[in-house]
Formats: structure tokens, C-alpha cells, sequence
């Protein structure tokens, strides 16, 4: 049995990877590499079915790389020292110095102390709420319910504070929607369009937010809030369609053939 | 007995083979009289890092790594405002600090409504007695407004190059989050001067969290300190900004961070 080429009792050789035992039969990729069980034995129960998945996954892995088109380049990385270092430290630079020159420049402006007895006639939060405050503005969107004689179902503070919910809710929900490889918005116009959507939702939201600033009636104000955003949306399918069909895509023809989108 | 010259050795023979111009031949006839004295390629390894150190090289750029004809160079300043945010935040931290030894939540001191409060008075001494404290509080805020924006920025960045899919889901809903956090970061700043529109932000805030049915009246009292603006409200906004969001804020960036390198850069376009 010291001759490696004869057959064992599985008929097999010595020389093909041999299972460990356990049931399926795994093949460890080669031979440098310790199995997952070699490393630890577990030979029951879930740590068993851990390390079979281990293995597997990493089989996987070898058998996808093996498989893959994708050529391997010189460069695969960029050197932390010096090149990304020197890149951040003047990115950095930059930035703090526009920072420290805009604080010079433009100081924010300080206002009167604080009285409860007397109401501001407009109340704003810092710019980057404004959307935030515009949810709270949708009153006019809630349903007056016949059946409660004209009365409104929920609180218009509370419909406010649904809306945000729903607003963090689809943003969560986006990478659970929108699975594959593809990477451009030319690839996928749809998801492209979304997006824009949601850009310009944000921002007629914050116009909403500060709706005594428009010499137009309110009506008009809520109904352009929720259609600006879908025509943007609309527009921006439309453009990456046809640039996806029209001249981006032979330009890239390339990059589709090195990873085709679905 | 001496040593024979290997022929193969013979560097002025090579010289002759070679078809050179005048200067490279002078240029090497030079460095092989050098070399046979002083034995430069000895130091060869080192006059090649030398070389090396001195021409740095910038290697590929994705585009040109990619083949893709630098049709996208523009994109990449967008790639960096993940770290741009980050160094906002360093900075407010800074400024924040040194505000800290002057600001004092409270609003003792005001004898009738609409006077200024103790915490109105330190952000006035802020202002016009500490030294460089007129910039320091402008640094602060602008450093605020700059982190809000990177982040939006961010988040638009990766939605539109894909960079939160599939197996990224996970950073991208803490990522969320961390938005959430930022904002609340600065709504819980923007009542800590208690002028007049930090307080009736502060009055919005707990009118919305009063209008949550079941949830609401408790979470009013965590982090408003009851159903009307007081003291309670500044000190606890106070705590807030200073102690718990810091900490909360810090970790979580450092574990998107931390996942981000785990992951690897989502490979753009």
C-alpha cells in the first residue's frame, strides 16, 4: 500500500484528494491547504454542517475563479504608501482648508434667546431638515374620512411622522429590491429613475418645507411635490435608455462584454 | 598565477557590438570605468529604490486599469466623500471640544420670558470674549453642514454606482442609521445655544414625538425631559450631543468602516 497509484479500497488512488469522512464528500482545493476539519475536528451536529458549508462555500470560490473570463492586471491595488497617503493627505488639506476659509467667510448668523411667549412667524430648522419639515407639511394629503362625518383618521403630526417611517423604510429596503452586478445607472435606467425620483423628492419637500416663500397657491405646491419627482424620474429613464441604446453603449461595449448586465 | 578575463566579461567588446549614439557611449564608458573602481553595482539595490523613490509613479488608474478609455475620471472625486464626511466630523469634534469648556447648559438666569438664558449668555461669551471663539463656533457649524452634505452625498454615490448590493446590504442599512444619527446631531446642536429658533425646533420635535401614539409620551420624557421646553429639555439635548451621540456616532462609523474593509470597495462601474 506504499505505492501511491494503487487503488485504495474506494477505488480510487492516493493520488485523487481523498473526503474526510464525512458525509458528502468534500474535496479540499489542494493540497497546501488545511481542510476546515482538519483544522478543528467536529463531527456532529451544526458544527459539522458549519465546516461542510465552509468548504463548500470555499470550493465555490475556487471553482468560480477558475471558471471566470476576468483577466488579472499588474495593478489590482492601489499602494496605501505612498500614492493613497499623499492623495488623502491633500484631499484632506483641501477640504479643511475650504472649510476653516468658508467659517471665515460666511459665519452663521446668531439669533435672539429663546421666548416661549412669542411664536416666530417662520420656524425653520438647519437646510438639511427642510425635507424632514416638509413631511410634516402633508396635512392637505390626509384623508378626510366620510364615514367619521369629515373627520381625519390620523393626526396630521402623526401622518408626518408615518411618512418618515415610509421614507427610511424604502431606502432600507433598496439593496433588498435591487440585487445583481450591474453597476451603472445606464444599466439598469429603472433604478437610475428611482433614484432622481427620490433627489428631487427631497428637494420639493424642502421647497414644501418652506411654502410661504412660493407666490403660488398651496394646492398647487403639494400636487408639483409629488409630480416634479416622477416626471424627473420619467426623464431620467427616458435619457439612459436611449443613451443605453444609442452611443454609451457601443462606447462601453468593453466593460458589457466584461461583465454582461442580466 | 593570476585570474584570466573571462571574455564574456569584456564589457568594451559589448560596448562595440552595440549600435550607440555618442552620448550613451560616453555615458557608458563612464559608468563601467566607475564600476570597475568602485564596484557601483554593489549599490545597485540600493540606487534602484533611490531611482524609485525619487520618480514615483503613479500606477494604473481604474479607468486605465479597466480599459475604459478615461471616459470617468470624473466620477472619482465622489469616491472620497465617504472619508470626507469622517474628517468633518473629526474637525466638529475638535471645535467641539474646545466650545465645551465654555458652554454651560442652563437656562438659569432669564427673569422674564424672552430674556437671555445662562446657555444664550456663554454662547455670547463664546462669541465676543473667548479668543478665536467667533471662529471656533463658525468652524463648528460649518463643519456640521459639511458632514450633512458629505453624507447625503455618500449615500447618493453609492445608490448610483450600485455600491450597496447584495452582499453590502448590511452596511447600507447602517448607513441609514448613521444619516439618521448625523441629523439628530444636528438638530440636538441646533437647540443647545437656545435662541429663539432652537427652541421652537425643540418644540417641534416634541410635538412630533407627542403625536406617536403608544411610544410617544415616553419617548418625549427620554429625550425632551417632559412635554414642556425646560431645563430638563437643554441638558438632556445637552448630554445628547456631547455624550451619547459621540460614542454611539464613533463606533458605528467604525463599524462601516470596519465592514467596508472586511468587503472590500464595491468595484464602481
Amino acid at each position: 500500500m506504499t505505492d501511491d497509484t494503487t487503488p485504495m479500497t474506494d477505488g480510487g488512488t492516493d493520488e485523487e484528494a481523498r473526503t474526510d469522512g464525512g458525509p458528502p464528500a468534500t474535496v479540499p482545493p489542494d493540497d497546501e491547504t488545511p481542510t476546515w476539519s482538519e483544522r478543528k475536528e467536529h463531527s456532529q451536529g451544526l458544527s459539522q454542517l458549519t465546516y461542510q458549508y465552509f468548504e463548500r462555500s470555499r470550493r465555490e470560490d475556487e471553482d468560480l475563479r477558475a471558471e471566470s473570463t476576468y483577466v488579472e492586471r499588474d495593478v489590482l491595488g492601489f499602494p496605501a504608501w505612498p500614492h493613497e497617503t499623499i492623495r488623502n493627505l491633500a484631499i484632506a488639506s483641501f477640504f479643511v482648508g475650504i472649510l476653516i476659509f468658508i467659517s471665515a467667510l460666511m459665519p452663521p448668523h446668531f439669533g435672539h434667546p429663546a421666548n416661549p411667549g412669542s411664536t416666530p412667524a417662520i420656524i425653520l430648522p438647519d437646510w438639511y431638515l427642510y425635507w424632514s419639515f416638509g413631511l410634516l407639511k402633508l396635512n392637505p394629503l390626509n384623508p378626510e374620512l366620510a364615514v367619521l362625518g369629515g373627520n381625519i383618521l390620523i393626526g396630521n403630526e402623526f401622518l408626518g411622522i408615518i411618512a418618515h417611517g415610509i421614507v427610511f423604510g424604502v431606502i432600507s429596503l433598496v439593496p433588498f429590491l435591487n440585487k445583481g452586478n450591474a453597476r451603472r445607472p445606464v444599466e439598469e435606467p429603472f433604478w437610475a429613475g428611482v433614484g432622481m425620483a427620490g433627489v428631487v423628492l427631497s428637494l420639493t419637500l424642502a421647497a414644501l418645507a418652506i411654502q410661504n416663500f412660493f407666490p403660488f397657491e398651496l394646492e398647487l405646491l403639494v400636487t408639483l411635490t409629488f409630480l416634479l419627482p416622477v416626471l424627473a424620474g420619467v426623464v431620467t429613464y427616458a435619457v439612459l435608455k436611449t443613451m443605453r441604446e444609442g452611443y454609451s453603449y457601443d462606447l462601453n461595449r468593453r466593460y458589457f462584454m466584461l461583465r454582461p448586465p442580466k | 598565477m593570476s585570474l584570466k578575463k573571462n571574455d564574456e566579461m569584456d564589457h568594451n567588446a559589448w560596448l562595440k557590438t552595440q549600435d550607440l549614439t555618442v552620448i550613451e557611449t560616453a555615458f557608458l564608458t563612464t559608468l563601467i570605468w566607475v564600476d570597475k573602481r568602485l564596484r557601483i553595482v554593489d549599490y545597485l539595490e540600493i540606487l534602484e529604490t533611490m531611482y524609485y523613490r525619487a520618480n514615483l509613479q503613479m500606477p494604473k488608474s481604474h479607468t486605465e486599469q479597466y480599459d475604459l478609455d478615461n471616459k470617468f475620471w470624473y466620477w472619482y472625486p465622489l469616491y472620497s466623500l465617504g472619508s470626507l464626511s469622517i474628517l468633518a466630523y473629526l474637525v466638529a469634534a475638535v471645535s467641539g471640544a474646545l466650545l465645551g469648556f465654555y458652554y454651560s447648559p442652563s437656562t438659569a438666569g432669564a427673569a422674564a420670558q424672552g430674556d437671555p438664558t445662562a446657555a444664550y449668555d456663554s454662547v455670547v461669551l463664546i462669541l465676543k470674549d473667548v479668543q478665536f471663539g467667533f471662529m471656533l463656533r463658525s468652524i463648528h457649524s460649518w463643519a456640521a453642514q459639511f458632514m450633512v452634505a458629505a453624507v447625503f452625498l455618500h449615500m447618493l454615490r453609492v445608490y448610483f454606482t450600485g455600491a450597496y448590493k447584495e452582499p453590502r446590504e448590511v452596511n447600507w442599512i447602517l448607513g441609514v442609521i448613521l444619516i439618521g444619527l448625523t441629523l439628530f446631531f444636528g438638530f440636538s446642536g441646533y437647540v443647545l445655544p437656545w435662541k429663539q429658533l432652537s427652541f421652537w425646533a425643540a418644540q417641534i420635535g416634541v410635538e412630533m414625538a407627542l403625536a406617536t401614539p403608544i411610544v410617544g409620551e415616553w419617548a418625549a420624557q427620554l429625550l425632551f425631559g417632559g412635554f414642556t421646553l425646560g431645563q430638563a429639555t437643554l441638558v438632556r439635548m445637552y448630554i445628547l450631543h456631547v455624550f451619547v451621540l459621540p460614542f454611539v456616532v464613533t463606533a458605528l462609523i467604525a463599524l462601516h468602516v470596519g465592514i467596508v474593509w472586511v468587503q472590500g470597495i464595491a468595484e464602481p462601474h
